[in-house]
This record gives C-alpha cells, structure tokens and sequence, in this order.
C-alpha cells in the first residue's frame, strides 16, 4: 500500500492476454507480498481463471511482465511454475483418488526416494507425514485419497504444494482457486486457519466467489471485470455488498435488455412446482411458471439453481414434491422425458450439449424433432430443407448454405441454430442455461431479441444467467436462491426493476 | 478466414480420396494383368466382394454411432455352421434361423454394452468368443459340407438372375436396404448425431440407447446373412469359414473414409472401402503375394487409414 511495503514475491505488471476473438486480460497489474493473501474476485468471464492458468503456466502471456521475486519471468507449463515456487490448490480436486495420499503429495516427484529405480515407500510416507504435519492435519499417508473427505484432501492439496519448501522454491506462492467450494462451513474454518499459519511460509491468492470468505481470509483484495482489474481493496476497508457492486459494474441499461419489449404475461400456467426437493442441491422449491413469462433464477455457486436447471431439463430429476408441465405431472428422467414434455434446453456448453458440430445446420435444427419429419418411416428430406431454410430466415442465422458444419458458424449464430432446434420442435418452455455465455456484445443483443420475441408468442422461459444484470433485465420475475433455497422472489416489471443491491443482500 | 478454406479443402480432398484410390488401383492393376478389366473377372470381383461387404456394411452402423463389433466373424462362421447343419430339415427356414440368431447375438452385444455399460470392443470380443465356441460345439469341431440336395436351397446364392451372379444381387439389396436406413430414416440420423456428438443428441432428447442397441442388431443380422452367403458360395458350414474377415471388414469401412471415432461416413464409403480390399487383395494375388501374408497388408492399410481420416489434433487423448 506504501512505500514501506516489502517487494512483492509476485508481481504482474499490464499483463496481456488474447484469444481469437476474446480479449481475456486487459492491462493487468497485480502484487503480492510475502506472508499475504491476496484475494481475487470477479463474475464469471472477468479473467480470473485465464489469470491462473497463466500463473500455473497453462497458458503464456501475450504482453507484460510477470516477476518472482523482482525477477522477469514466465511460467512454460505447471512443472515449470512448480520449479519457481508456484503451488496449487484448485477447485476441481486434483489428488488421483486411487492412489494414496503419499503418492499424490510426491506424485512426479518420487526420484528422491528411488534408489536403481526401485521406490523406497517408507522414505516417501515419513516423508509424506512430515508434510501433512505442516498443515496439521491428521491423515495417514497410506490412505487412499478416496477415503478422505473433502476438507482432508484439501489440506492434502495443501501439504502437496508445501512440499516445494523441500525443492528450494524459496518463498511459496500458492494459488488457492475455489478452495471451498465443496466444504462445509466448520471445514472451511480449518482450512483457512491453516492458511493464516501458513502465511510464514507462503503468499496466496484466493481466488473464491463467496465474497464473505474472500473479506474474512484476504489481506488485500483486486477486483476483476471484462478482463480487467477495476478497483484494489484492503479487506478491512471493504464490505460485500460494495465488493458486489465493483464486481457487476454497468449500470442497468433498460435498453439493453429489450425492456420496452417485455410484454405482460399470460395467465395461463405453464411450469408448476410444489416443494421441489433434491438432496444435496435444492429443497422447498416453488413457483409458478407463466406463458410468456422469464423467470430468472439468481444465486451464487453452490445456491442450488444450477442443480434445478438441469432438472427442469430432464438431467437430474427432482427427489421429492411436485412438478407440473402444462398441468401434467411429471418427473423428468431424461432429456428425452423433457422433451416430449415440450421443454427445450439451451445448455451453457453449447458446443458440447448444444450441437452436434459436424452435423450441419439443417440436421441439427431438426434433430429434436424428427418425428414430424417422418413419412413411412423415411426422413421427407425436401421439407426438412424447406423447414432448415425457413428457420434460418427467420433467426437470421448468418451461415453460408443450411449444408454447413455447425462447428463453422460464430457463437451466436450456433446458439441461433439451438435456438430453431427447439422452436422447431414446438418447444413450450425453454431452459435457458447461461445463454449468452462466451458471445459478444452483438451476438447477446440479437439473443436478448430472439428471447422477447418467442416469450411474446407465449413461450415460458426459466433463466440462469452469468451476470444478476443480464437475469435481471431480462426477467418478469426474478427467484433469488441461496444455499438450495428460495430466499426472495421479485417482480421485474420494466421501469421496476429490482436493484441489484436488493437482491445481493438476500443471495449472500 | 484462410484457414477456413484450407480445411475446407483438406476436407473435400479428405472425402475423395478413398475413389481416387480405388480408381487408381484398378487402373494400376490393369496395366500389370490386362486380364483384371475383362468383365468377366469384373463379375468374379465384384462376387468375391459381396461377404465382406455384407460384413463391413453392418458394422457400419456400429461404426457410425462411435462403438466397434468385434463379434462379426464368429457370428459369420457361426451362421454357416447353423444352416449346415439345418437346411436338410428347414430348408430356407434355416437361413432365417441362422439370420435370427444373428440379430440376438447383436441384441445382447447393445444390451451389454449400453444397459451394462460395458466398452463395446469388450461386450463385442466376448461375444465373438461365445459365438466362437458355440460354432465348434454344435458343428463337432469340422466342416460341414453340403449334400447336393442341400445345394439347390442355395440358388439364390449361387445361380444367376439375368445373367448376374445371385451374390451380387444380395449385395445391391444389401447395399441399397442399409443406405436408405442411414441415409434417410431418423435411425442413420440419430446414429451420425450421436457419433458426432453424443452429449448433443442426448439433450435433445434422442433416445440414446435404443439407437445403440439396433444398430448391433443390424450388425448381427448382417454378419449372420454373410455367414449364410458365405456357407452357400463355398457349400460348406465350418467354425472357422469367416476366421480372416474380420481385419478386412473393418479396414474396408475405414478406408472408404468412415471415421473410426463415428460420426462421419456412409455405407457407399463402405462400398468403395469393401472394393479397395478386394482389388489390393486380387492385385497380391496377380503379383504373387503369399496369400497368407494378406493380413499383414491390410493391418497396415488399416492403420494408415485411421491416420489419414481422422484430425488427432482434435482429439488429445486416445485410449
């Protein structure tokens, strides 16, 4: 903060990041001091991963600087990273569960205890106890990881990336991406104590979406949006809903969002659900789901509403309560079972679940649907062209012929194509699932279009969205879910929009 | 957007290899034995085609929807075995015996493989191995030669409709029956999206499995009716009559440019594939190529196939 501050242990200084046609990192310039812990904060999109995945040498910088210990650097892959200090704890569990816990904290690093290519296992698992008696944990370095429970692995990951104290990395700085998300609240106490005693040895950089945890561990916090860091924050100075605010930015653009389109909805019931209950994800879920009606689901990771999306698209079917599609009860088992309900999914992995990317344009618009297509069993090609053409007309899906591979089409126009699969289909209810995820500016615009318009001609549309901006512009009416419940409902009339201020308090 | 084009054409390049090849063969071959373009030897090509044909072409549909069948040669001989042993008694009953049993067969592989969720190169090689031994069981461990008697059910094999070989016929329905099932009926379309791209299709609302299980019926059904072409061309039934076609069977699908990993191809490639193996296999013979050592050929074509079709830089892990 001041001229007496230490040197950093890491500093990057305008870093740059491009891939083809995203600008992923702006400018960056970020330190970190020794003994610190450096929070990193951001909606999804804003570089955060991009970040890490450069200070885990996943990826190479385009421009800048990065220096360890006042030293220019670059990270060319993880075990070069590892080699100059760098550790990692991340979110996805890296331990092989099928091993045990000595073997992972030494996996690749298991030549100090081989002596003519035959392991020494006593050496490595003192050696391994030693680790875990760093991080005070009491695990049994012979266990399989499989056997731990979250919280235990985590401090395995832990007592992994400590043991580059051992390789002469000097001062660690150990990059903590999502640490908590599969802790329990009591866990998550542990692990950030062990942290806290940990900032002897190391620097980290905590990166977390539950804004609580990174004001109560961070020292200092670095606020990122669209690839850019926007503000610099001591945690002491800071509270969460000021955090939320740096984090969304933009001011709510009523033009935007179509809002002089969204129209009054209908009477008309086209979801139902009564106590909807799933273990683990969700409980006491309902609402009441409209023809033309947008219904946006906000909450934080771990709230529950992606767990009910894949629900209500037939993944993940509900434990207890009721759900009713168009007055019919259902529980949807599979895709297959959500569609025939008349519910069409337009998955945030477009290219994966979206599409199928070497079929071509007309076959995917009609791949839902081809029941209607059929004459004596035989697929009537002509009138599928004619349907393909007229749907593309229609979308204004920018593709050279309907022949073409969808994999060669821009991220809007693939999500366009999705888009006519399931009005095609004659699709009652969409399941909008981070729709706008990876277009940009333009392609949302004409996504936010498209959306007003079939909610005018009476579709329902249920929506999880990246950024509480876009869910509420968007929605009629907005659910606001916080650890697997509904914790608010608004309404989102246009020119009444809810405040974004309003619904972060009720989603932390 | 130069990129673009060049893949494009890579792709068309991609696409039409497998005819130049074919064309380039036959040329080849011809100028070395003016004798292969003669019609008759033409005729006598396109005869000893028809079984590996049948054989490729219901291993296509497998194939197409990213799975493998490893049984089709067992089921093959197997077939031969059953209508050895039964025609005497059922007459063309047994060719629908041996043909039902292939499409059980097939219906257990799919059910293992997708209600067990068993790889299908494993629930397929087992199978092959049931088959296997079912054929030397039931035929005592030799070959079944037919009674003369027993040959005039075979006509339809052997004989000639309008001046063309039976078995050429066959094969035109064969080839004409799974074109129109891959081309245009929603079962070839939900197999290409699938082995496109499964987790698609699968949120789309295709019934995954059911598509998966038919298609190893179709496999089975078309093994078992090439054994039964088979066992009529040579007039004998044996465990082993099929033993070397199951290399060949699935490098003709590759070569014809069917993508090893599904998704792309059609059963004109396998046409095209199942006439490449026989001309390089006719082609050895004229220079004198140990017939035994074919297999050491088409392993290689096979492998150089997959190398050639597939982009691996779009596939960083293989398994």
């Amino acid at each position: 903060m001041n001229a007496s501050s230490p040197e950093p242990v890491l500093s990057l200084i305008n870093v740059d990041k491009r891939f083809p046609g995203v600008h992923a990192l702006k400018q960056v310039s970020i330190d970190l001091r020794p003994g610190e812990v450096v929070g990193l904060i951001g909606e999804n999109g804003a570089g955060k991963s991009t970040l890490m995945k450069i200070l885990s040498g996943v990826y190479q910088h385009d421009a800048g600087e990065i220096r360890v210990g006042g030293r220019p650097t670059r990270f060319l892959d993880a075990a070069d990273a590892n080699s100059q200090g760098i550790g990692m704890v991340f979110q996805e569990q890296s331990l092989l569960t099928n091993l045990s816990v000595g073997e992972n904290i030494y996996l690749g690093n298991e030549k100090q205890f081989t002596r003519f290519g035959i392991m020494n296992w006593r050496t490595l698992y003192d050696a391994a106890a030693r680790q875990l008696a760093k991080v005070k944990v009491d695990v049994d370095p012979r266990a399989r990881a499989e056997d731990l429970d979250f919280a235990s692995r985590q401090m395995v990951e832990l007592a992994k990336a400590l043991t580059l104290e051992e390789r002469g990395a000097g001062h660690l700085i150990i990059l903590l991406d999502e640490p908590t998300s599969v802790l329990e609240r009591a866990e998550i106490e542990i692990l950030f104590a062990r942290v806290r005693a940990l900032k002897s040895r190391a620097s980290f950089i905590f990166v977390s979406h539950r804004l609580d945890e990174v004001l109560e561990l961070s020292d200092r916090i670095y606020v990122m949006k669209d690839g850019a860091v926007v503000a610099e924050r001591n945690a002491a100075e800071a509270d969460v809903t000021e955090l939320h605010q740096l984090m969304v930015g933009r001011s709510l653009q009523a033009e935007y969002y179509r809002e002089p389109l969204q129209k009054t909805y209908r009477a008309e019931i086209a979801v139902e659900a009564h106590n909807l209950s799933l273990a683990g994800a969700y409980r006491d879920i309902s609402f009441q789901l409209h023809r033309g009606e947008i219904l946006g689901i906000a909450g934080v990771i771990g709230s529950g509403r992606e767990e009910l999306t894949r629900t209500l698209a037939g993944f993940a079917p509900h434990g207890s309560g009721r759900l009713a599609v168009d007055g019919r009860e259902v529980t949807l088992r599979s895709p297959a079972e959500a569609v025939d309900s008349g519910i069409g999914y337009i998955p945030r992995e477009r290219r994966v679940e979206g599409l199928v990317l070497f079929l071509p344009v007309a076959a995917n618009i009609t791949l839902a649907d081809l029941e209607s297509l059929s004459r004596h069993g035989l697929i009537d090609a002509r009138e599928e062209r004619r349907l393909a053409i007229s749907w593309v007309e229609r979308l204004k899906v920018r593709t050279p012929s309907i022949n073409t591979l969808c994999l060669n089409l821009s991220g809007g126009n693939q999500q366009k194509v999705v888009l006519a699969k399931w009005l095609n289909a004659k699709a009652k209810v969409l399941v909008l699932d981070h729709p706008t995820r990876g277009l940009d500016v333009g392609a949302k615009e004409e996504v936010y279009d498209l959306v007003r318009a079939v909610t005018t001609e009476g579709l329902a549309v249920i929506l999880t969205s990246d950024t509480l901006e876009e869910t509420i512009g968007l929605s009629h009416t907005v659910l606001v879910m916080r650890d697997g419940e509904i914790t608010h409902r608004a309404s989102a009339n246009p020119g009444a929009k809810p405040r974004q201020v309003d619904l972060i308090g009720h989603m932390v | 957007m130069s990129t673009f084009v060049d893949r494009l054409g890579i792709d068309r390049l991609r696409q039409w290899l497998p005819l130049t090849t074919l064309v380039i063969l036959v040329i080849l071959v011809g100028a070395l034995q003016p004798v292969f373009l003669q019609p008759a030897t033409l005729l006598q090509l396109a005869s000893d085609t028809a079984v590996l044909f049948i054989l490729a072409t219901g291993v296509t549909f497998v194939i197409m929807l990213g799975g493998i069948d490893l049984s089709i040669q067992s089921m093959a001989s197997l077939a031969s075995v059953v209508v050895a042993l039964t025609v005497a008694r059922f007459g063309y009953g047994a060719f629908a015996l041996a043909i039902g049993l292939g499409l059980l067969a097939g219906l257990l592989s799919g059910i293992a493989h997708v209600r067990l969720k068993i790889p299908s190169f494993i629930a397929t090689l087992a199978m092959g191995g049931v088959l296997y031994s079912s054929a030397l069981v039931i035929s005592g461990e030799r070959s079944i030669m037919l009674a003369d008697a027993e040959r005039s059910y075979q006509s339809w094999i052997t004989g000639t409709v309008f001046g063309a070989p039976g078995v050429i016929i066959i094969g035109l329905v064969v080839l004409i029956v799974a074109h129109v099932l891959q081309a245009h009926t929603r079962f070839g379309r939900y197999s290409a999206a699938i082995g496109a791209g499964e987790p698609a299709a699968y949120a789309s609302g295709v019934k995954v499995g059911r598509q998966k299980i038919f298609a190893f019926v179709l496999s089975g059904g078309f093994a078992a009716l090439a054994g039964v072409v088979l066992a009529g061309r040579l007039a004998s039934g044996s465990p082993t009559l099929a033993a070397e076609l199951l290399l060949p069977s699935i490098a003709a699908v590759v070569v014809g440019g069917t993508a090893i990993t599904g998704g792309v191809g059609s059963i004109w490639r396998t046409l095209v594939g199942a006439l490449i193996i026989s001309v390089v296999r006719i082609g050895m013979t004229f220079l004198g190529v140990n017939i035994f050592a074919q297999n050491i050929v088409f392993g290689v074509v096979l492998i150089v196939a997959v190398a050639i079709t597939i982009d691996r830089s779009k596939i960083p892990i293989v398994k």
